[in-house]
Parts: C-alpha cells; sequence; structure tokens
C-alpha cells in the first residue's frame, strides 16, 4: 500500500470564507468546507448524481446538492436528507504554517 | 456511483456567463421574503373565498369558484420552490409547508420531491424525466390534456397505489427502495386525511371543503395545467438546457402568484436560487437561455402552431 503524507491543498488565504470552496489535487476535485468546528475536505462530486458539491448552498455546517438538494453534514460526510444516502468520501486534513494540507 | 455530470450551472460559470461569488449571492436564503409571500398568497385565497361565500346561491359562484381556484392550484408553485428547499432558510418550514401545498392539491410531498429529482436529472428525456409532457399529437389531445382529466386519473391512481403499498416500474426508476415504505405511509396518512376532513363534513352537514376546496381545485386545475405546459412542452427533446425549457415573460401578477417559476429554464440553470432571486438570474442568463417574450399565450400559440403543422414538432426525429 502506498505511504500517506500531508500534502498541500490551498493557502488559507485563498479559503472562501464561511463557505465551501473548490480545489485540484492532481485529478482529484476536492470541496473544502469552512465550518463552523473547522476546515473540512470531502471528495466535490455527490455521492447522489455526482453534482459538484462547490456549486451548492453552504450554511456553515451542512452543503447542500445544487442539483437536487441532497444535504450532507460537511464535517463528516453523512447524508442528511433526501435523495442523498450515501456518505461523502472525506480527506484528514489540517492547517499548517498557513496551508490546508491532505493526508493521502 | 453515477459518473461526474455536468449540471447547467456548472457549465453556464464554464462559459462565463454567471461568476461564482454571483452565483452564491443569489443562492441567500430568507425566512422573512418567503413568509411575506406566503402571506401575500394567504391574503389572496382569504380574498376569493370571501367572493364565494358572496355569491353562494347566485350564478355568480361559479366565476368566484374558477378565481379562487386559479389561486388555489398555485399551491403547486410554492410546493415546488419547498420542494427545492429555497423559500424558506429554515429547512424544516420547507417540509411543512411543502406537505400542507401537497395536502391541497393531492400531491404527496415526498413522491413528488422523488419524481422531481429526476425531471431535473433528466429534463425533456423521453422515457427518462417522469414529468414529461409529451408535445400532444392533436388540437384535440391537446384540449383533453388542459382538460385536467388525465392528470387527476393520474393523480388519484398514484394515490391510491401508494395506499394499497404498492409501486409501479416507473417508480422504481427515481425512488429508491429504502423509501418505498415512506413513500407508502405517505399517501396512506394523506387518505386518513382527505377521510377524516369528509367524515367531519358529512356528520356536521357543513359542506365547505367541497364549495372552498374541491370544486374551485377542479375548476382551476386547467390553468396550472397549461402553465406546466408552457414550461417545457414545444421544446426539443435533448439535454441542452438552453434549448429544452421555456421561460416565459408574464405580468406581475402572474410572476406572483407562480413565486416567479416563469423564470423556469433559470430556474432548471440553478435550482438552488431561491424565487425571489429568479428575476435577477434572469437578468444574468439574458439571452443565454431561451426566453417566451410573449408569455403564457406565446408559449401555446408555439405549442399550438407545432401541433396544427404551421410549424416543424420540436419531438421529430426523437425515438
Amino acid at each position: 500500500m502506498r505511504e500517506k503524507f500531508w500534502r498541500d491543498l490551498l493557502p488559507i488565504a485563498e479559503l472562501e470564507q464561511n463557505d465551501v470552496t473548490p480545489a485540484k489535487y492532481g485529478t482529484l476535485d476536492l470541496a473544502v468546507y469552512d465550518t463552523t468546528d473547522g476546515i473540512f475536505v470531502s471528495l466535490a462530486k455527490c455521492s447522489h448524481q455526482g453534482a459538484n458539491l462547490c456549486h451548492g448552498y453552504f450554511d456553515g455546517k451542512y452543503i447542500e446538492c445544487p442539483l437536487h438538494q441532497g444535504l450532507f453534514d460537511a464535517r463528516t460526510g453523512e447524508p442528511k436528507a433526501s435523495p442523498a444516502t450515501r456518505k461523502l468520501i472525506m480527506l484528514e486534513s489540517r492547517i499548517h504554517k498557513g496551508v490546508i494540507q491532505i493526508f493521502r | 456511483m453515477g459518473d461526474e455530470i455536468l449540471t447547467p450551472i456548472t457549465q453556464a460559470m464554464k462559459e462565463g456567463v454567471l461568476t461564482r461569488k454571483e452565483l452564491k449571492a443569489l443562492m441567500t436564503r430568507s425566512n422573512k421574503q418567503g413568509l411575506l409571500h406566503l402571506l401575500l398568497f394567504f391574503c389572496c385565497y382569504c380574498f376569493t373565498g370571501f367572493l364565494i361565500w358572496l355569491s353562494l346561491g347566485s350564478p355568480w359562484v361559479l366565476p368566484a369558484m374558477f378565481l379562487h381556484g386559479v389561486i388555489l392550484v398555485h399551491h403547486f408553485s410554492l410546493q415546488h420552490e419547498c420542494c427545492h428547499y429555497t423559500p424558506f432558510k429554515t429547512r424544516w418550514l420547507n417540509e411543512i409547508i411543502g406537505h400542507y401545498c401537497g395536502f391541497v392539491l393531492l400531491i404527496p410531498n415526498k413522491f413528488f420531491r422523488y419524481e422531481h429529482c429526476n425531471h431535473h436529472t433528466y429534463t425533456q428525456i423521453l422515457g427518462k424525466d417522469p414529468e414529461l409532457i409529451e408535445l400532444p399529437i392533436s388540437f384535440w389531445k391537446y384540449l383533453w390534456y388542459v382538460s385536467s382529466i388525465p392528470y387527476w386519473q393520474s393523480k388519484f391512481g398514484e394515490l391510491f397505489r401508494h395506499a394499497i403499498g404498492r409501486i409501479s416500474e416507473e417508480e422504481k426508476e427515481f425512488l429508491p427502495p429504502e423509501e418505498y415504505s415512506a413513500v407508502i405511509r405517505e399517501a396512506r396518512l394523506y387518505t386518513l386525511g382527505y377521510f377524516i376532513i369528509f367524515m367531519l363534513s358529512w356528520l356536521t352537514g357543513w359542506w365547505g371543503v367541497i364549495w372552498f376546496w374541491v370544486l374551485p381545485v377542479f375548476l382551476g386545475e386547467p390553468v396550472m395545467r397549461a402553465i406546466r405546459m408552457a414550461e417545457h412542452v414545444g421544446r426539443p427533446n435533448i439535454t441542452d438546457m438552453k434549448e429544452n425549457t421555456r421561460s416565459s415573460m408574464v405580468s406581475l401578477p402572474m410572476r406572483f402568484l407562480c413565486w416567479n417559476m416563469n423564470y423556469h429554464a433559470e430556474h432548471h440553470y440553478a435550482s438552488s436560487v431561491p424565487f425571489h432571486a429568479l428575476p435577477k438570474l434572469h437578468e444574468k442568463l439574458e439571452g443565454y437561455v431561451h426566453v417566451e417574450r410573449r408569455g403564457y399565450w406565446g408559449a401555446h400559440l408555439d405549442i399550438i402552431t407545432q401541433i396544427t403543422g404551421t410549424k416543424p414538432r420540436s419531438d421529430v426525429g426523437v425515438s
């Protein structure tokens, strides 16, 4: 299995305050959430039908899919309202020297 | 998990029609805007209800019931907004008011929400869009659809089928199996609600529900069918959102009644944008989406000219 490292994703200065920010790591499209409980990162793809969650409505805790308004907890990835039924794929993250990093 | 899909809003942003900042500003939710609109809407149907009361026993009761019905059937516009969770910032308010509207119009809210999700995914695609209204093959078929008879047959059949615990093969396309029981429970609760109301009417001998609710809804529904037709019928059965949906420029009272859903193409572009921001989204998408400047009448003229052969049919070449 490939060894995992902390990898730079986005300078904290580029984060959209209290909102969700799109970010790219290699070929992966990621969503970086500035939640009331800190920074969290998930794959940007909705687990229902693949719409980009970065274009959805975010209230500081929950992210809503822009296509069908399914709801997820941005801190855990748990689906909270239909038609979302599957968890989002979350990535471990941290802030290090002003940069948001993901463990990958 | 499905493949990543290019949603209309992703496409619009890629093509530079709208910036991310503009989209985020348009998506701002507000309880105040929704509740104020709801209050005015409520005043409208109290007023038309009062007109029915004034005209009971006279021939004027029929036009009064029709007018009241036109207002009542616009509960659908609010229910539709609620199923996108946009009219109210508080999510549970959208659920409760969505169910209230659904109860008024025999449209169980949870079931409608799932059906409507697939309408947004497969807009205008034959065999995949569960809300697709086909371009009628003749003028008589057009009138038959507008009469609402086939619509009510379908609605009553749907409620009965779910209440007896059955889900059709078509419905299985958009309903996840884990939600079958919730949809069946919902249909049973709605049926029980109707049963209680009619039993109370029978026991008390007060049949206001017929004069102020049931008959007006039946009389008004053809107007809602005509409005629903204006949204997609006569537009091509293709995936391109620039072409498959029609926005109609209508008067202020109509915009108020339909909660700005005349900006239908804009709504399909960004269904997370609440009704009160749709006129602004319309300005942003000017020239990018299909707009019928002559309003609903123009949309129906377009549909009728396609039916009568004056204009090529939009569904030619689509299997």
